[in-house]
Parts: C-alpha cells; sequence; structure tokens
C-alpha cells in the first residue's frame, strides 16, 4: 500500500522533461538538444552495462533519441513521466542488440518494434527528485542479499529468464524466482520508507 | 474462519475470482523484468488480456520499479562525438521536413456535377473541366517531384558546404591556438621504445590541440584516446575524442571544448581503447604529460 501523495512541484523533473517533449512535437531542436543533455548520461550508462562496448552503446543510444525525435508523439505525459519510458525503450533496444537467438527475443515484454508502454509513477515516487532517487536505488540494491542483487542485475541488464538464471547460478529455479521476487520487494517498500 | 477463506468468499460474493489475480500478481514484476519463461509469460498474458483492473494497475506500477534499476547502473558518460553526430541527423532530417511542407502543391478541387435537366453544354463545360483539372494535378505533382529534387540536392550542397567551412574553423582553430602566447605547453612522454613523444597545447580560450608525428597506429579498428586527469583527490580519468594516426604516423587532435578547465586538470594521458573509445581507461597510459601553469589564469 502506498503512502499519500503530496503535490508535485511545479518544476520537478517530470514535469520539465513533459514540457520538452511537448516542444519537439513542435519541431523545437533546442528543446531535444535540453533533453538529451538532461538524461544521456543515464541512459548511456544504461546500455553501456547491457552490451559492454562503447561504439555500439553509442550507436543504441543515437538510435533511441533519434526514435524520441521522430516518434514523439508516441509519449502520453498523461499516463506516466517521461524518463522511464525513455529508459525502458533503451534497455529494450540494449537487449534486442545483446539478443542474437529470436527465441530469447520472444521473452522480452514488449514485444513487438512498437515504442514501451508507460510506466506510471507510485504517488510516493513523485517527491524524488532525480539525483536523490539513484543514489536511494543503488543504496537499495547493495543492501539486497548478494543472491538476489545477482539475480536481478541478470535479469535487467542480461536479459535473462528464471531458468537461464538458474542454470548460470547452478541453482534450483524456485530459489532463483524466490530471490528475484524478494529482493524487488525489498526495493519497492525501501523506496515506501524513504519518503 | 482464516484471511485467505474469508477474501475468496467476498470475492465469489464480488463476482471475481480472487484467487486469480492473487496468482498472477505475484508474477507481475518478474514480468515487467523480462523473466518469466515462456509457459508462465502466456498464462498471465491471457490473464493481462481480460483487462483484470487489479492486475493492470499493479503492472504500470512495476514497470515503474523495474525502470528504476536503470539508475544501478555504472555512471558514464558519451563521447562529444555522438552528440555532434545525432545533431547533425536531426538538423537535416528537419530542414527536409521544412522543404517538403514548403514545396507541398494541393491538388485543385473538381467542381460538383451538375444536377439532371441542365444542358448539354454545360456537361461538356464540365467534362472539359475535368480532364484541366486531372492535367493540372498530374503536371502539379511532376513538379513538385522535381522541386522536391533540386531542393534535396541543394540540402546535400549546403551540407557540404557547411562541412567543410567547419572543417577550415577547425583548422583556424588549432593555428591560433598553436601560435597564441597564452596557450600552456604541455610535453607528453612515452616509455614505449622507438616511439616520440607528443605535444599538447592548451588555451583557456579556444581548447586544446594534441599533435604527434612517426606513431605507430594501434592495432586492427582501435584507437588513441586522451584522457584528462583531475587535480581533485580520487577524481576518475575524464575521458575526451579518440584519434588514429595516418598512414605516415601523424596526427593533429583538436579539442574546441575540454570536459574540464586547465586550472583543476592534474596532467593529460593518451591510452589505447577499442573504436570508439571507452567511457573509463582500460589500458595503462602511452603517454602522459603534467599541466603546469605558469602565473597567468584561466
Amino acid at each position: 500500500m502506498f503512502l499519500a501523495a503530496l503535490s508535485p512541484k511545479p518544476n520537478d523533473d517530470a514535469t520539465v522533461d513533459a514540457a520538452l517533449v511537448q516542444q519537439v512535437l513542435q519541431r523545437d531542436m533546442r528543446a531535444f538538444e535540453q533533453l538529451y543533455d538532461r538524461h544521456c548520461r543515464l541512459v548511456y550508462g544504461l546500455v553501456f552495462r547491457i552490451v559492454q562496448q562503447a561504439g555500439s552503446a553509442e550507436e543504441i543510444v543515437q538510435d533511441v533519441f533519434l526514435q524520441l525525435w521522430r516518434n514523439a508523439s508516441q509519449y502520453d505525459a498523461s499516463r506516466g513521466p517521461f524518463l522511464p519510458w525513455l529508459l525502458t525503450m533503451a534497455r529494450n533496444r540494449a537487449l534486442d542488440t545483446l539478443r542474437l537467438k529470436s527465441e530469447r527475443q520472444r521473452r522480452r515484454e514488449d514485444q513487438s518494434e512498437e515504442l514501451p508502454s508507460i510506466c506510471a509513477v507510485p504517488q510516493f515516487e513523485k517527491e524524488l527528485d532525480q539525483k536523490r532517487r539513484a543514489s536511494r536505488i543503488r543504496e537499495l540494491m547493495t543492501s539486497l542479499q548478494p543472491q538476489q542483487k545477482r539475480a536481478i542485475e541478470l535479469a535487467y541488464f542480461e536479459g535473462l529468464s528464471h531458468t537461464e538464471i538458474a542454470d548460470t547460478l547452478n541453482e534450483p529455479l524456485g530459489t532463483v524466482k524466490s530471490w528475484i521476487r524478494n529482493g524487488l520487494m525489498r526495493l519497492r517498500e525501501g523506496l515506501q520508507a524513504t519518503t | 474462519m482464516d484471511q485467505k477463506r474469508l477474501d475468496a468468499l467476498k470475492g465469489r460474493i464480488a463476482g471475481h475470482d480472487v484467487s486469480t489475480t492473487d496468482q498472477f500478481g505475484e508474477l507481475l514484476e518478474a514480468y515487467a523484468l523480462g523473466a518469466l519463461d515462456a509457459p508462465e509469460r502466456g498464462a498471465l498474458e491471457a490473464h493481462l488480456a481480460t483487462n483484470c483492473p487489479q492486475c493492470a494497475a499493479a503492472l504500470t506500477e512495476a514497470r515503474w520499479l523495474v525502470s528504476q534499476l536503470a539508475y544501478t547502473a555504472p555512471e558514464a558518460a558519451p563521447s562529444d562525438m555522438l552528440r555532434g553526430r545525432l545533431m547533425k541527423i536531426v538538423r537535416e532530417e528537419a530542414a527536409a521536413e521544412q522543404a517538403a511542407q514548403k514545396y507541398s502543391i494541393r491538388a485543385t478541387t473538381v467542381a460538383p456535377l451538375a444536377k439532371p435537366g441542365v444542358p448539354y453544354w454545360m456537361w461538356a463545360a464540365v467534362a472539359a473541366l475535368l480532364v484541366v483539372a486531372i492535367y493540372s494535378t498530374w503536371d502539379a505533382r511532376r513538379l513538385s517531384e522535381q522541386l522536391r529534387d533540386i531542393n534535396s540536392r541543394a540540402i546535400a550542397e549546403l551540407n557540404s558546404r557547411a562541412k567543410i567551412e567547419e572543417e577550415l574553423a577547425a583548422v583556424r582553430r588549432e593555428a591560433t591556438i598553436l601560435a597564441d602566447p597564452a596557450s600552456v605547453k604541455i610535453a607528453m612522454a612515452t616509455s614505449q621504445p622507438d616511439t616520440g613523444p607528443l605535444q599538447a597545447n592548451w588555451n583557456p580560450q579556444l581548447g586544446l590541440v594534441v599533435s604527434g608525428q612517426k606513431i605507430p597506429p594501434p592495432p586492427g579498428d582501435r584507437v588513441l584516446q586522451l584522457w584528462l586527469i583531475p587535480k581533485a583527490p580520487g577524481g576518475k580519468p575524464l575521458p575526451s575524442q579518440a584519434v588514429r594516426p595516418d598512414a605516415r604516423g601523424n596526427f593533429v587532435l583538436l579539442v574546441s571544448n575540454p570536459p574540464e578547465q586547465m586550472a583543476a586538470t592534474k596532467a593529460l594521458a593518451v591510452t589505447e581503447e577499442p573504436a570508439g573509445g571507452s567511457p573509463q581507461p582500460t589500458t595503462t597510459p602511452k603517454w602522459v604529460g603534467g599541466v603546469i601553469l605558469s602565473d597567468t589564469k584561466d
């Protein structure tokens, strides 16, 4: 159960991003540049972590932001903030590059080549600005049991399924499912406790 | 009666199956993570297709939670070159869109058919108008295509000219940095046998030029990458641009906007990296030069 929401600050990150995306829809290049400068490091860091090659990472980041320029109309601010949407698109593209077999591609949640679904923000999260959120998430991940952290990282950064993680770690399938479920639950509870 | 049975009873009274929602609720975060195996994923997607409101709401929150994992990736920055490439493509696409809008020609409208009882000569006039309208539309479309083609070639010429002008500006900037007495000279020594030093000239306003002669090229498609070592204790090397020597082993690297100011930089270093550069050094430096300032300020 989430805590009651406070009103988001008028100049918070999500509001600024939504306004910039609207300007990009009007083909405002300066707004597009601002969106890139605001988020390129986080997007690149995520993509580089997944593909582990600077050249490929830069190609994917370029592709993600070009998709944004060409399909900004696909983003609906009323359904959720911009940054989680952008990060999900970047992760999907990076995992697509990483995966060579079509069998793996079917496991991705968003199966089509279309842009990802919007992620609505739980009420308690609207108060955390980006820097504090990044710091908090990293702290929470570090506080997880090592096996929970490892299982979640294998799923998120390498796109592995439960079975593939169990094979990789040489652990029972049920154990891996528990690690991921409990690890994500602790992350969620930790973020709730922050507000 | 325990809580589970009580909830199940309430569910049956409410007309929906509580146990199914609970069963799938546990899978939603793993689904958002992309970790479900095919059988579980298929079953969950079939349930989601029933538009279960509890699961839909829980799934949007699960997706948001998973997206936060991006913050756990190590911090890294793309090269300046990526920004330049991206904005160039976007500018070209924006220019093409504007040109297409400017030169689009609307088809003329055709007069409505006459009502029954109208004289024959009016029908003939309408038919003639139709023929003229169809020909005009075809001709207009052909002209529009020609104009688009001319415009595309004009844009390509302009881009080519802009590129030449950019290159000329870069050469002028390099020459100014090398000649300006305010530029700080930094000798970058190497311990490699049979390899000469690099020379860096750093101008506080105009940027940094690093040059080398008869430098053996790195193997394969690897590159030489410049790093700025900050003075701040524990500071990580800041990545800058990468270059490959030409066939004669010569290169001149211009960095117009170094990632750190000269006064805050302890040293410059050059390492060998994979094509495209790296966010952090992956090899030991081959050249290093200390940044020693005189009394002049930045």
